[in-house]
């Protein structure tokens, strides 16, 4: 790797980036605890927009529906996705893979407004020969989210597989465990970090998408992203501050977490080298003392 | 695609690495019908619910709008015991020669915003991929977090976080104000430039991941060696380390194109009347006009226009694929 | 166990008359005559069939065909109770395909595989009395190396204290007892090794099965692990069937060799046998190093055979006849270390030639010369380096003879 030294260029780069990245976030939260009904003038430090948003029934209702949405979505997308990313690393070639893998993949490059478009004409379809798609509620938007976040969950899923050494699942089977055991004992806690990585993925583009959501949704089932554009598109609201600190807020607890179980297995990893390389050298004079 | 998350987009780059067959047919046994009984759940998932909506939506381009429910004409009718067939061409026709030029224009003003918020999003994401990239390992790992971090966040809150700041009123008018840089506020809400903005704060991550997975894996004595040989810097940059990233531009300038192209949330809330990109279009014939079949007309046309850079996307990964396995 | 063919076997004391100075000089002035017909050799373990064992492991007829190419092309082999097998081949000769179908992972094309007298075929890896170490040891990357020894026998469903007590053994047996509680990559190269050996044991399997047992280790490594791992086996008493690419490690370790090529045995048999006595050309260029000479046949009766050899002046004369059919080629390989070198002029008629030395390479132990014959080609020979500061030994550049004892020959016709 080239040299470390921090260069002026370099933390100038990430200072103005960082800036860039931060700033509006930053004013949003500043403005969420102002007193101004105007959003832009500064009076005085207040909570009013935290009480305001609490309730704020509606907005409430949005949260709720949204959770629960993206609840269902996280949990069918992650077993869609290991389905189908065993089915990509594990299972021999079978006829139509290829569509198989386009299928798998699509959803990721295409345009939102086309999906949510062919999705909605899919569900007015169906709703002329069964009834239940016809109100294209809760259900429906979690069919839609379910298949654009399998996309997602298979890649990032199928990432992970793809580095495991078959020979320890052929191992576990020499031994005794069967097929399913197999996946369970041996395979499924070699691809946890990517299930919960698929599963906090998922749930993150289902809380979020809107596009998609807005095409299907029918007139009952407002989501939260829904909810903000609409009155965003209104004018600027004070309360979508106090909603917006609360959402960083959640986000920055995760990649907190994430950061720091990041590096504390990066620290596991060097300690585990450390103990086999001593192990090795031990190794090495008992090899030293058995020749001579 | 303009969720606002991204998770490690390199992510999306494997996806499209094509499994090598032989490297992994003899290692396994026969299908079972174990095999096909997991392949079943996901395949029929997506031929319901992804493959089968793209004929629908082809099947009603064909069609001309009507007032009824469905809104739009029947393809196949019955009319005294024989099965009609009727297609309807009209609704691209009309794309193409309409007297105002709206769709052919929309068009083009997307294919523009798209190719030059790519090109913004490379000039800004490439320096900081590098910044990454060139960093020590452990602040390496803080610096990925707080630059993915954002777009964790809700998308139509980031974009209504720059709203605030590019009012008349906002604090970019007021700093620049106070710094006696103009003497009234800018307009900048209802323009490009805040289109612009939009995208490239949006997608700047979907840029930088892959560039920085790239950087990671690039030959630094290569550069080393091209001082060495008396280069000079910026042609040490385009004939070094260009060449060998050139796999994650690609990828990421696909990633921000083919969704910027179809963009509709940033135009509609930061854009102005020029700001009319193609997504914004289709939204209106589907929800205002309620002209269903325009509207899937218009979509169609889009992902003919997006075949080319996705192509040139799958095949660029392709030809990774190929490397890596050659390298075996 | 058997100590090692000797490369250089004819040097050794055992095999020279006591009176025999142990000099270079001697070797190369007073050569000694040595008489044993081929087949006969020995210091090389009875086999298996000679000491009744019993056959464990019948492979009848087996053929593995994948889209393009066959693997495994109608092989045939019996395993005996408690003996160590080896399948020596170059990379992709399908040793590998025909360890997988053992244990299950691969379905033969055809043929038949029966274990105590019972059909293999058919039956999921997992349900096999068969035990595999892997190559890459495989180990359970999320598990101590307690859980890793114990996985086998808690999918065999056995009480727990029962499970205990094995894993405690197989511990002893490995002397891993230290690292219970270690997980894989907390241990050294032949850490792994020894508890990817204990699990593969813990289940007591009919046949162990080993794939490249050392080619995770480093060369040091290897050569210690290679005996320890065969004491560890024999101790077991498990029969054992290992792959390997490496002709050192099957000559230390195996009781018998079955050299594989193109999906096909070419020669069963002992270190021994299968280095002395090779059945084919391949087999002879496959082992060791050997000089091959394309001859044809003289005269032959029941105790001599005279061949000519290119430009040899002299004869080749085997003790033993050949039984050659009009216009078979024929082929002497000779191997290096039974060559001997000398700037005198044999007196013999038969059995040398003569040449100048055109390279000499000093390895430690032994130094190789490059002779090359009034008819271009070149000859290999070798020579012990017994004494540390001898002198008048060939040097460039010198005109030599080289000669060898009669059943030094070996005679091959394909």
């Amino acid at each position: 790797m080239r040299v470390n030294k921090p260069t002026i260029a370099r933390v100038v780069i990430i200072v103005l980036a960082l800036t860039f990245l931060y700033l509006p976030i930053g004013t949003l939260i500043a403005y969420s605890f102002n007193e101004s009904k105007m959003v832009t003038v500064w009076t005085d430090f207040s909570l009013k927009w935290y009480y305001a948003l609490f309730n704020n029934d509606a907005i409430i209702e949005a949260v709720g529906i949204s959770l629960l949405i993206a609840a269902m979505t996280s949990c069918a997308s992650v077993v869609i996705g290991t389905l189908a990313a065993f089915v990509l690393v594990r299972v021999r070639y079978f006829r139509g893979e290829s569509a198989f893998v386009l299928f798998m993949t699509a959803p990721m490059v295409l345009p939102e407004v086309i999906t949510g478009l062919a999705l909605l004409l899919l569900f007015v379809t169906l709703g002329n020969v069964i009834p239940f798609f016809a109100d294209r509620g809760i259900i429906a938007i979690w069919i839609a989210h379910v298949t654009f976040c399998s996309a997602y969950t298979t890649v990032v899923i199928r990432s992970r597989f793809r580095e495991l050494d078959i020979s320890i699942e052929e191992a576990a089977m020499d031994l005794g465990a069967g097929p399913i055991k197999v996946f369970f004992a041996i395979i499924l806690p070699a691809i946890m970090p990517a299930e919960v990585a698929a599963l906090l993925l998922s749930f993150t583009m289902s809380m979020d998408d809107l596009v998609i959501t807005s095409f299907i949704a029918g007139p009952d089932s407002t989501t939260l992203p829904m909810l903000i554009f609409s009155s965003v598109r209104r004018g600027l609201s004070p309360e979508i501050n106090a909603l917006a600190t609360i959402i960083v807020l959640i986000v920055s607890v995760f990649t907190f977490f994430a950061w720091l179980s990041m590096t504390k297995k990066q620290k596991r990893k060097a300690a585990d080298r450390a103990k086999a390389a001593s192990a090795k050298l031990k190794e090495e004079k008992a090899l030293i003392e058995h020749h001579f | 695609m303009s969720t606002g998350f991204s998770a490690n987009m390199t992510f999306i780059r494997r996806a499209f690495q094509p499994r090598s067959r032989q490297a992994l047919a003899p290692q396994q046994h026969q299908n079972t019908w174990r095999d096909y009984a997991l392949i079943f759940l996901p395949y029929v998932w997506m031929i319901i619910f992804f493959l089968l909506p793209f004929l629908i939506i082809f099947k009603i381009s064909l069609s001309v709008t009507e007032i009824a429910i469905p809104p739009y004409s029947p393809l196949v009718t019955f009319e005294e015991g024989a099965m009609q067939i009727i297609l309807h061409l009209e609704n691209y026709t009309n794309i193409f020669t309409d007297p105002d030029g709206t769709y052919i224009r929309s068009y083009l003003k997307s294919l523009q915003v798209a190719a030059f918020s790519t090109l913004f999003c490379l000039i800004i994401g490439y320096p900081i991929a590098w910044a990454l990239a060139s960093s020590k390992p452990a602040m390496r790992n803080v610096l990925f977090m707080l630059v993915i971090m954002p777009s964790w966040t809700s998308f139509v809150v980031r974009i209504y976080a720059w709203m605030t700041l590019m009012k008349r009123d906002g604090l970019i008018n007021d700093i620049l104000m106070v710094l006696g840089i103009i003497d009234e506020p800018i307009q900048m809400l209802q323009t490009d430039f805040a289109v612009y903005v939009g995208i490239v704060y949006c997608y700047l991550p979907y840029m930088v991941l892959p560039l920085f997975s790239a950087l990671m894996k690039v030959d630094y004595s290569l550069i080393e060696a091209a001082y060495d040989l008396g280069c000079r810097p910026v042609k040490t940059f385009f004939s070094t380390l260009v060449p060998q990233t050139k796999s994650g531009i690609v990828a990421g300038s696909m990633l921000v194109f083919i969704p910027a192209l179809g963009e509709y949330v940033i135009p509609e809330l930061l854009g102005g009347k020029s700001s009319i990109l193609i997504g914004r279009i289709l939204w209106q014939e589907f929800f205002n006009n309620r002209d269903w079949p325009l509207a899937s007309a218009v979509a169609i046309t889009m992902l003919v226009i997006l075949v080319i850079p996705i192509m040139i996307f799958y095949k660029m990964e392709r030809r990774e694929q190929e490397k890596l396995n050659a390298g075996k | 166990m058997e100590t090692p063919v000797d490369i250089n076997a004819r040097n050794t004391a055992s095999q020279q008359p006591a009176a025999q100075p142990q000099t270079a000089e001697a070797i190369i002035n007073q050569p000694v005559k040595q008489l044993h017909l081929p087949g006969q050799l020995p210091g090389q373990k009875p086999t298996p069939e000679q000491q009744n064992r019993k056959p464990i492991l019948e492979i009848k007829h087996i053929t593995k065909r994948f889209e393009t190419f066959t693997a495994v092309n109608d092989v045939d082999l019996t395993l005996y109770q408690g003996e160590i097998f080896a399948l020596l081949g170059s990379s992709g000769c399908g040793k590998s395909t025909l360890l997988r179908m053992l244990a299950g992972f691969e379905t033969p094309t055809s043929g038949s595989i029966l274990l105590d007298g019972k059909e293999l075929i058919g039956v999921p890896p997992y349900k096999r009395p068969v035990n595999m170490m892997f190559q890459s040891y495989a180990l359970f990357p999320y598990m101590t190396v307690k859980q890793n020894i114990a996985f086998g026998l808690k999918q065999s469903k056995l009480p727990k204290a029962q499970i205990e007590d094995r894993v405690d053994k197989m511990l002893r047996l490995v002397h891993m007892e230290e690292y219970v509680d270690r997980k894989p990559f907390q241990l050294s190269g032949g850490q792994r090794q020894r508890v990817a050996l204990a699990r593969s044991l813990a289940k007591e399997p009919r046949v162990l099965l080993l794939d490249e047992p050392m080619g995770a280790l480093d060369k040091k490594l290897r050569e210690q692990m290679r005996l320890e791992l065969v004491d560890i086996i024999n101790s077991v008493g498990v029969t054992c069937l290992m792959v390997t690419h490496d002709q050192e490690e099957a000559m230390t370790m195996a009781d018998r060799i079955a050299i594989m090529e193109k999906g096909e045995f070419l020669q069963i048999g002992g270190p021994r046998e299968i280095y002395e006595n090779p059945n084919c050309r391949f087999c002879a260029e496959f082992i060791g190093s050997v000089n091959i000479f394309d001859c044809h046949l003289i005269s032959s009766n029941a105790t001599q055979s005279l061949i000519a050899c290119g430009d040899f002046k002299n004869p080749i004369e085997l003790t033993h006849d050949i039984d050659l059919a009009d216009g078979m080629p024929l082929t002497i390989a000779l191997r290096p270390e039974k060559i001997y070198i000398s700037h005198l002029t044999p007196q013999e008629e038969t059995n040398w030639c003569e040449g100048v030395v055109e390279n000499i390479a000093y390895l430690g132990d032994i130094s190789i010369y490059y002779v090359r014959l009034t008819d271009g080609r070149i000859v290999s020979a070798t020579l012990p380096n017994v004494d540390r500061f001898k002198e008048g030994l060939p040097t460039w550049d010198d005109h030599v003879y080289l000669s060898w004892d009669p059943e030094s020959c070996i005679a091959l016709t394909f």
